[in-house]
């Protein structure tokens, strides 16, 4: 090879090595490091309503404020949001901002989506900075609020804010039928006792009109029975579990009290049914003065935990909302320190209780003493709802397991439930049947 | 077309793979791109990462890593590999580029590798590592593949990516990608073929230049055999020559005088008895006869015999020369040659030789010398020649034939010649050396 086809090839080689690293900067997203494109600027994904769909009023005040104290402790770092996204176009808009490589480094993910964007690789895996951040404890958030940010055994999300389900209860039914108030240690047979008496015909016209409950679910039965569904991978399927089948018994005795008519769940707003599952934040949105009057005016009407069956506990499960960050941000540090400031500020989570219908996060925010002012003033009957029985609602809520088409299993095991409800056959055969063709199904998806 | 030469023509058809692989990426992530942004815009972004479960790349990106990724390659392509293990080195580096690029395209097109086979194969002349590289390359061809590869690594196919378009649409735009992709892998084959067709063309050529040379060498061997008979038989046809001419002078001489001495020896017996006076002279004539024919007899000899310089060098000839007259004529003769007496010419040689033997009969013939001192130096560039003997001498040279014809030799040579004739004879010759002046000065 003589000098020149030498340099040639030298020049070639480097333009090649430049011609690389420069794809290789773009592709993994480091070019946005370089100076003159880094911009110290964190941007939130957030919804301009309420999570609870309650019109407060008060929807960006607790992230204004967040977003002030952070910014005067770290004064090199900006936070902005784009204001004005309705919650039910917010995933939408995340969605599309991510496919668009413009999406915000910290933003708030709604439950039903937390699954799908954990897949679809959107969601930062948060065990390194958990690992690695001494300040940080998962300790101080509850337990079951903490679990729901995981996404089959890694953290993915930190808790914001979050509500139990509890059982609401027409307390004029009760009084008109003479039953005495259940306590909060009640269980399926004290529920199923007040539902066989509230069920009937009051007007005489030959078709009930009265009903015991309405969207009580077999998942809301399988919470209190300490049923577990699946493994935590959602590989397996434990439908044969006695449990499961106690359960399922249960819910078969419900459904013949109402004699196949099919309640809806206006009947209860109407004040003909005696008990509603709902979340905590219906119970704090519509016991405060206006809206109480909008909705469920005709009848007195609180709230207790979910009825236990004979294998559980009264507790139920928990909706959260959570934060997650950017898989591909490049303020990782900084996000990282505001979804803590977020999620564990005393401060901030305190605001919850002013400006949102949830429950924070924190045991510590929960049991303060201001908090337990704060819930009197709602609680006509102080020996309803009192701390301790929100607390352990929150702190002993089920934790819904996070996997692989985690929805399309559900859907599997309700169809194999409405079947098995349906169907007149032995029901341990039948569990056994679907409980086989729901792992078919689970093996297919892997 | 018709101009190009065929051997240009893989090298056409490379560049025109290369051209339509650039038209089938710039195809693929131009439409990707439309379809993604129309996701976006027509607000099914989430519908999308729903059903796909995967953020594509931004959809600026991909064509800018695609095309990036091409020019890498058409990078690769252009650096010149001498050995086996810098190109291995260049395959596999091309194949990792290319993979990076059906990465980027969602695995829906995986021609580049073909394009990389073609550009492998115009490297090799042996079949044997062709076929061995080809083969593992297109092993990896055929390992990337949507179905297989989206088991391990989260990825969208196309058909996925285009569902933004409506079904009808969609299936043109699939079937215009399946048609680019096939025409590529059609510009392979072709390719693949001339390729070949080319080698082979070029193997006959060069097997039957090798005939011809195979042909050239045979005619030249045979002539060769003829040339060595014809000098054997020009060889035979001299000896016969000198055969025939040393039969004619034994004829012309020996045989003209021995007749005239038979016819002689004849008359003389008839006439012995009669006229013995007439006998004597009769015989003495034949005495003169024979001693005629003596001298026939010594001239032809002489004739015949090569002169001692055709077969030897100078200075042997000259100590042949001098050594045979000490021999045959019991003169004392000293002679020193000091100098080297090569390279001189023909006509050189000649004249040196007969100064000596011309001065050397001089001084026995006419001085009766009964020693002779003979010296031949070099002096710069001239060589001397000094010649002297103990004889009568003369006081008065007379200018005898022997010592006109020394000098007009010399004088050719521009050589002198000096003598004298006191205490002996006494010949000096100079004679200037003409080759070069860079020789011995000893």
């Amino acid at each position: 090879m003589d000098q020149g086809t030498k340099k040639r090839t030298a020049i070639q080689i480097g333009l090649l090595g430049s011609l690389l690293f420069g794809i290789w900067m773009i592709a993994s997203d480091r070019y946005q490091y370089l100076p003159w494109v880094y911009e110290d600027v964190i941007k939130i994904g957030v919804f301009s309503d309420s999570y609870w769909e309650v019109q407060n009023g008060y929807s960006y005040q607790i992230l204004d404020d967040a977003i002030a104290q952070f910014e005067e402790q770290h004064p090199d770092v900006r936070v902005e949001y784009v204001s004005g996204i309705m919650k039910e176009d917010y995933s939408e808009w995340l969605a599309g901002e991510m496919m668009k490589g413009t999406g915000p480094d910290v933003f708030f993910v709604l439950s039903e989506y937390f699954n799908d964007f954990a897949e679809a690789g959107i969601l930062k895996d948060l065990t390194s900075f958990i690992e690695e951040d001494a300040d940080f404890s998962s300790e101080k958030y509850y337990a079951s609020a903490y679990e729901d940010g995981a996404y089959e055994g890694t953290q993915y999300a930190l808790p914001y804010e979050c509500a139990p389900k509890l059982m609401f209860i027409n307390k004029s039914i009760l009084t008109a039928e003479g039953i005495a108030m259940p306590d909060s240690n009640w269980t399926w047979e004290d529920f199923y006792r007040i539902c066989q008496a509230v069920t009937k015909d009051t007007d005489g016209d030959g078709t009930i009109n009265q009903f015991g409950t309405v969207g009580y679910t077999w998942e809301d039965a399988f919470d209190s029975n300490g049923v577990c569904l699946f493994d935590e991978k959602g590989t397996e399927c434990y439908l044969t579990d006695s449990k499961v089948t106690a359960a399922i018994s249960f819910m078969e005795r419900m459904e013949e009290l109402n004699s196949g008519y099919s309640v809806s769940r206006k009947e209860f707003a109407l004040g003909n049914v005696a008990f509603q599952p709902m979340l905590f934040s219906e119970y704090r949105a519509y016991k405060s003065y206006p809206l109480s009057i909008k909705k469920y005016a005709g009848f007195e009407w609180d709230c207790l935990t979910m009825p236990a069956g004979p294998d559980g506990e009264n507790i139920s499960r928990l909706d959260t909302l959570s934060i997650a960050m950017n898989a591909s941000s490049v303020h990782t540090a900084d996000a990282w320190e505001l979804m803590k400031y977020l999620t564990g500020d005393v401060g901030i989570q305190s605001e919850i209780f002013d400006y949102s219908e949830g429950v924070s996060v924190l045991k510590e925010v929960v049991e303060s003493e201001q908090t337990q002012k704060f819930l009197t003033e709602y609680t006509e009957n102080k020996n309803m709802l009192n701390l301790q029985i929100l607390s352990k609602a929150v702190e002993q809520a089920v934790v819904i397991p996070h996997f692989h088409d985690y929805e399309d299993a559900i859907s599997e095991v309700d169809k194999a439930i409405r079947v098995i409800l349906e169907g007149n056959s032995n029901l341990n055969m039948e569990t056994i049947i679907q409980n086989r063709n729901i792992n078919n199904y689970l093996k297919s998806k892997q | 077309m018709r101009k190009m030469n065929h051997r240009q023509l893989p090298a056409f058809a490379l560049s025109i793979m290369k051209s339509l692989n650039l038209m089938i990426i710039l195809y693929l992530t131009g439409i990707t791109m439309h379809s993604l942004s129309g996701y976006i815009h027509e607000g099914s972004a989430l519908y999308f990462v729903m059903k796909v479960k995967h953020i594509p790349v931004e959809p600026w990106k991909m064509p800018v890593l695609s095309i990036g990724m091409f020019l890498c390659l058409l990078l690769l392509f252009s650096i010149p590999c001498k050995h086996n293990i810098q190109l291995l080195c260049k395959a596999a580096v091309e194949l990792s580029v290319a993979f990076v690029i059906s990465l980027s395209l969602n695995f829906s097109y995986t021609g580049i590798v073909l394009l990389i086979i073609a550009d492998t194969m115009s490297y090799f002349s042996n079949m044997k590592q062709r076929i061995l590289l080809v083969a593992s390359i297109c092993m990896v061809y055929l390992l990337l593949d949507y179905d297989l590869l989206s088991v391990r690594y989260p990825i969208i196919s196309i058909e996925d990516c285009w569902g933004y378009y409506n079904s009808h649409v969609q299936s043109v735009l699939l079937g215009i990608r399946n048609i680019l992709d096939s025409l590529n892998t059609l510009v392979f084959i072709i390719y693949a073929i001339v390729l070949i067709l080319t080698e082979m063309q070029e193997k006959e050529r060069v097997l039957g230049l090798n005939e011809k040379l195979h042909m050239a060498n045979e005619e030249l061997r045979e002539a060769n055999l003829k040339l060595e008979e014809y000098a054997r038989e020009s060889e035979k046809a001299a000896e016969t020559r000198e055969r025939n001419r040393l039969a004619r002078e034994i004829h012309d001489t020996l045989g003209h005088s021995l007749t005239g001495i038979i016819t002689g020896i004849d008359a003389c017996v008839m006439l012995m008895d009669i006229a013995p006076e007439a006998t004597k002279e009769q015989l003495k004539a034949i005495a003169d006869v024979a001693r005629q024919g003596v001298k026939d007899v010594r001239r032809s000899v002489k004739a015949l015999r090569p002169d001692t310089l055709e077969t030897m060098d100078l200075k042997s000839a000259l100590i042949q020369l001098l050594e045979e007259t000490k021999r045959s004529t019991s003169v004392q003769i000293d002679y020193q040659i000091q100098a080297k007496l090569k390279d001189f010419n023909k006509d050189e040689e000649d004249i040196i030789y007969r100064i000596i033997q011309e001065s050397i009969t001089n001084a026995i013939r006419h001085g009766k010398a009964k020693k002779i001192w003979v010296q031949i130096e070099r002096e710069y560039n001239i060589l001397k020649i000094h010649v002297k003997d103990n004889g009568t001498g003369c006081s008065h040279i007379q200018k005898g034939f022997g010592l006109h014809h020394m000098k007009e030799r010399l004088d050719m040579l521009n050589g002198t010649l000096s003598y004298h004739g006191e205490d002996g004879f006494t010949v000096d010759a100079r004679i200037p050396i003409r080759w070069g002046t860079e020789g011995e000065n000893d």
